[in-house]
């Protein structure tokens, strides 16, 4: 089947309809994903699977329609169904569709070694690291090991002559495991994501940070409520980035449903933060060459030494903003309506290494864990659940665990003092190394 | 798994960075990337139930255990589903979804083969047979017997079908719960409100002979509002959710879930910062019991008990809890949101006393975690579509009512928390290390509420919780929920007011 061909076609056909505009969105690929424990497989799923999504406007009201069965009559039943639709929704002369023609040229989305890399060696990797896991006294048990990997095609055809696809490849392995002391237990996991299958990383390095993450955490104490600095590991990032990522959605800014809705130029945190959303890195898992609704994907700065520089927006918010798209539609597959989100959405680094951030620390805990919800991006709040390590005079004393941090969003930022130079871009979510310097540690 | 990460979520969002592989790993990739198999969840196909030949269905069977195995199943299911979202009293977006898939899953020992197709010919559903046999290779097979239509008790009852709702009512209900939800303060800015519904039809066939075919109707009505006060703001919500037909609106209002939703938002703008330290919590009745669903529920579920790493492995018949606690998942509660007639495995569904009185009586299985611990079937086999094999999950998972007066429970306690609603939380099944986020919480002082407190985390170990319990109130009620385990299912938690001593509740400033 010709998709491109197809989703030229199926745009005339809703255009055929009565619409005025019309998208349709195809979204092809297939995946295969292995699990192992204690050296057998336990699970092999493969699959191939297609759908089309289905955006109309009549008359400035949108709908939107999705199947994947591509008979003509689910075709037809779906196209009448979101040409039905579009006569309840409410018209917004902001409604309508990009033209924009051009597209980010961008190395590195698409492996097409992944699928002649035969069968066993996947099997047998997967197998790899979680020996290689196990191997550690302290490790007790296997909770599994496993390899996944992904292709998919994208092809995107639009009424404004708009008609754009893309490949792209993903595989990932990792390994979890239980550490065990007496009654105590303690688990850790750790994987691999990249573009490419010669890129992912050693099996070694996967198994060892997996097992360290269980055992490390034996024996871990609590500390007294109080007021100290906290170092967050790149692992924690997402705790502080995805508050801020739903707080730069230009519709939840043009609803005031964000805590960064007026502060646009502001200087909102520590000169040390600049964050970065980059829809153009090379290999990058983010990466695309554009975005959910056809428009080319760019490198943005979202805060720039601390001061709030942009929000995202696709097509139609950015018209109620006054703005042009970011080109930040973002799209769940071909089932869902663009939203908004980011593609490699990261903090820029500092200057320190982790190990100087801690040696500089004189009392704080060394972030490993966290757990809820994050920054609430309505209101600013913060609280969390928290593990790690407890750091005394620059110096790893102990682990501990059933913590809790808690504080405001801009206190937060304010406080960052000192950020680190271990940014990993291989990760689409991500930030080196950070302290705050005082924040609420809850415990006994 | 990720063992991080089984978690209630609080709204429904799009899977975020990571899938997540049964029972093993989680793999972080672009979202969009492996969305399409992996987060495509709301949408549905056709309400006619598929009529499948059965002689394809025996055909596809015989072929998923010609090179071994001892059990073959094949799943088909069609969904048609409608979402329409209102924010800022417009209606933004109309979604419809058909979707429809077959999967064939073979198990020989303790593996698992699995393969789906989004075309039900006969030639894709062999192709899956084959493809899924892979596991099996060199094994003894099974004989399969020929699948022959079987009955399931039935515990939806449907007034006025999905199929039959005009358009126009399903706007009209989100127009009255916007309506409903700014009438009530001025400081209500907006309403986001989305109503969602689906028929799901499945048609379940086995190698030991099982046919099944039926069709679920789905009701999920959500509203948050925006309050917005001189300092602050918060976005509040409600949700209903059965599976049952339209009248769930007779039975429920918009206007009443809008209200709620409001009046959380309003008085949530009065929150002051919440202590941080180890307080004594009580939790009103209803979606609390998502705490027990987390830091109990899924330490329950059986896959784990097979790997030996869950919490609660080799503690059948012992005492896990305190005298007072009795916890149950029941999928057969007429409507709720949990439950179905048979599990995603074709099990009757029915309830199961988990902890009795604090000793622990059962795990939740599904078929193969039944047979690998020799343990009977629970009904807890389920999945999230086609796309996923079914594992142990929860249905309507509650704490059993006990004999205090909620009035009492509350007057009794001198300091600490009370907890009116969560957001969500989750829980690492191996360690039983557990965190929550409340919606809406008060200080306790003097047996009384006083003043909200922002969003604190609650957090512990689950076998301390069940031990700490030492109230339960006669005021048993439940909530709808979304529970995430690299998969979504639907489920609903309950439980009367409780008290729980001595939690670690994190606040943004030391205890006065």
């Amino acid at each position: 089947m010709d998709y491109k061909i197809l989703a030229e076609q199926l745009v005339k056909k809703c255009m055929q309809k009565g619409t005025d505009e019309a998208e349709v969105y195809i979204d092809t690929g297939r995946n295969l994903s292995i699990e192992v424990r204690n050296g057998e497989i336990e699970t092999v799923q493969e699959a191939s699977a297609h759908g089309v999504g289905f955006r109309v406007f009549v008359e400035k009201r949108m709908s939107f329609s999705s199947c994947n069965d591509f008979s003509d009559s689910a075709i037809e039943k779906a196209i009448s169904s979101a040409v039905e639709m579009a006569k309840k929704t409410t018209s917004d002369e902001n409604n309508g569709l990009p033209d924009d023609k051009r597209i980010t040229k961008i190395e590195g989305l698409y492996d097409p070694q992944i699928q002649q890399v035969p069968m066993e060696k996947k099997i047998s990797l997967a197998k790899r690291v979680e020996e290689l896991a196990m191997k550690d006294s302290r490790i007790t048990k296997s909770a599994g090991a496993g390899y996944s990997e992904t292709e998919r095609e994208v092809f995107l055809a639009n009424s404004k002559d708009l008609s754009k696809s893309y490949k792209e490849s993903a595989c990932s392995f990792g390994v979890s495991v239980v550490a065990e002391k007496g009654e105590q237990k303690s688990s850790g996991w750790e994987f691999c994501s990249r573009r490419y299958f010669a890129d992912l990383k050693p099996a070694e390095e996967v198994a060892l940070k997996a097992a360290k993450e269980a055992y490390s955490m034996l024996d871990s104490r609590m500390v007294k409520t109080q007021e100290a600095s906290v170092i967050f590991d790149p692992d924690v990032a997402r705790a502080i980035l995805g508050g801020i990522l739903a707080a730069v959605n230009g519709e939840r800014v043009l609803q005031g449903a964000s805590f960064l809705a007026k502060k646009m130029n502001q200087k909102i945190g520590s000169e040390l933060i600049t964050i970065i959303d980059d829809g153009t890195h090379t290999k990058g898992l983010g990466s695309k060459p554009f975005d959910g609704e056809g428009v080319p994907t760019q490198k943005r700065v979202i805060i720039e030494k601390g001061v709030l520089k942009g929000f995202m927006y696709n097509t139609i918010v950015a018209k109620h903003a006054g703005v042009k798209s970011t080109g930040n539609a973002s799209r769940g597959g071909y089932t869902s309506l663009p939203g908004i989100g980011a593609h490699n959405f990261y903090m820029d680094k500092g200057t320190y290494s982790q190990e100087e951030i801690i040696k500089a620390t004189k009392k704080g805990l060394f972030l490993k864990g966290i757990t809820g919800y994050g920054i609430n991006p309505v209101n600013g709040n913060f609280s969390g659940g928290a593990s790690g390590f407890w750091v005394e005079n620059g110096k790893i004393m102990f682990p501990v665990k059933g913590l809790t941090i808690a504080g405001n969003a801009f206190e937060m930022f304010n406080n960052i003092d000192m950020v680190g130079n271990d940014l990993d871009l291989n990760r689409s979510f991500t930030a080196p190394s950070f302290r705050i310097k005082t924040i609420l540690i809850g415990g006994e | 798994m990720k063992i991080k990460g089984y978690f209630v979520e609080d709204i429904p969002r799009r899977k975020f960075l990571q899938i997540s592989l049964k029972g093993g790993i989680a793999i972080a990739a672009t979202p969009s990337l492996l969305s399409q198999f992996l987060s495509c969840k709301a949408q549905g196909p056709v309400s006619a139930k598929l009529k499948l030949d059965t002689n394809i269905l025996n055909k596809t069977i015989r072929k998923a255990l010609e090179k071994g195995g001892e059990f073959a199943e094949v799943y088909v299911e069609n969904r048609i589903s409608r979402r329409i979202i209102m924010e800022e009293s417009k209606f933004k977006s109309a979604v419809f979804g058909i979707s429809q898939g077959a999967g064939v899953r073979v198990i020989s020992g303790d593996k698992t083969g699995y393969a789906y197709t989004d075309e039900i010919t006969e030639n894709k559903l062999l192709r899956a047979a084959e493809v899924a046999s892979y596991v099996a290779r060199s094994t003894k097979p099974v004989e399969p017997v020929d699948v022959k239509e079987a009955k399931r008790e039935s515990f939806i009852t449907v007034k006025i079908p999905l199929q039959d709702v005009a358009d126009e009512k399903r706007l009209d209900v989100i127009r009255r719960a916007n309506q409903a939800a700014l009438d009530y303060d001025s400081r209500i800015k907006m309403a986001f409100i989305s109503y969602y519904d689906e028929i799901r039809s499945r048609t379940i066939a086995n190698s030991e002979g099982i046919l099944l075919i039926d069709e679920l109707p789905l009701l999920f009505f959500i509203v948050q509002t925006l309050g917005v006060g001189k300092n602050t703001s918060h976005l509040s919500r409600e949700r209903l959710s059965r599976h049952s037909g339209f009248e769930m609106f007779d039975e429920v209002s918009p206007e009443e879930v809008a209200q709620r939703a409001a009046r959380e938002a309003i008085t949530m703008l009065d929150a002051e910062d919440c202590p941080a330290g180890k307080m004594d919590v009580v939790m009103q009745n209803g979606w609390g019991g998502v705490l027990v669903h987390e830091a109990v529920g899924h330490p329950l579920e059986a896959d784990n008990i097979v790997k030996k790493i869950g919490v609660f492995t080799g503690k059948l018949g012992k005492k896990v809890a305190s005298d007072v606690f009795t916890m149950v998942d029941d999928g057969s509660m007429p409507n709720r949101r949990g439950t179905t007639n048979f599990d995603d495995e074709g099990t009757q569904m029915r309830r199961n006393i988990l902890i009795k009185e604090g000793v622990l009586q059962k795990y939740m299985t599904d078929i193969l975690s039944a047979k690998q611990l020799n343990m009977e079937r629970t009904g807890n086999g389920r999945r999230e579509s086609f796309r996923y094999i079914p594992i142990p999950r929860m249905t309507n998972t509650f704490i059993e009512k006990g004999k205090d007066n909620p009035e009492d429970i509350l007057t009794s306690t001198k300091r600490g928390i009370y907890v009116q609603s969560l957001s969500g939380g989750s829980v690492n099944p191996v360690t039983g290390m557990f965190n929550f986020t409340c919606r809406e919480a008060y200080l306790i002082e003097n047996g009384r509420k006083k003043n909200p407190v922002k969003g604190a985390t609650l957090i512990g170990s689950c076998i301390d919780i069940i031990s700490n319990i030492d109230a339960v109130g006669t005021d048993l009620d439940f909530g709808p929920g979304i529970c995430g385990k690299g998969q979504e299912a639907e489920v609903s938690a309950g439980q009367p007011t409780v008290r729980i001593r001595g939690i670690n509740v994190g606040g943004s400033r030391a205890r006065r």
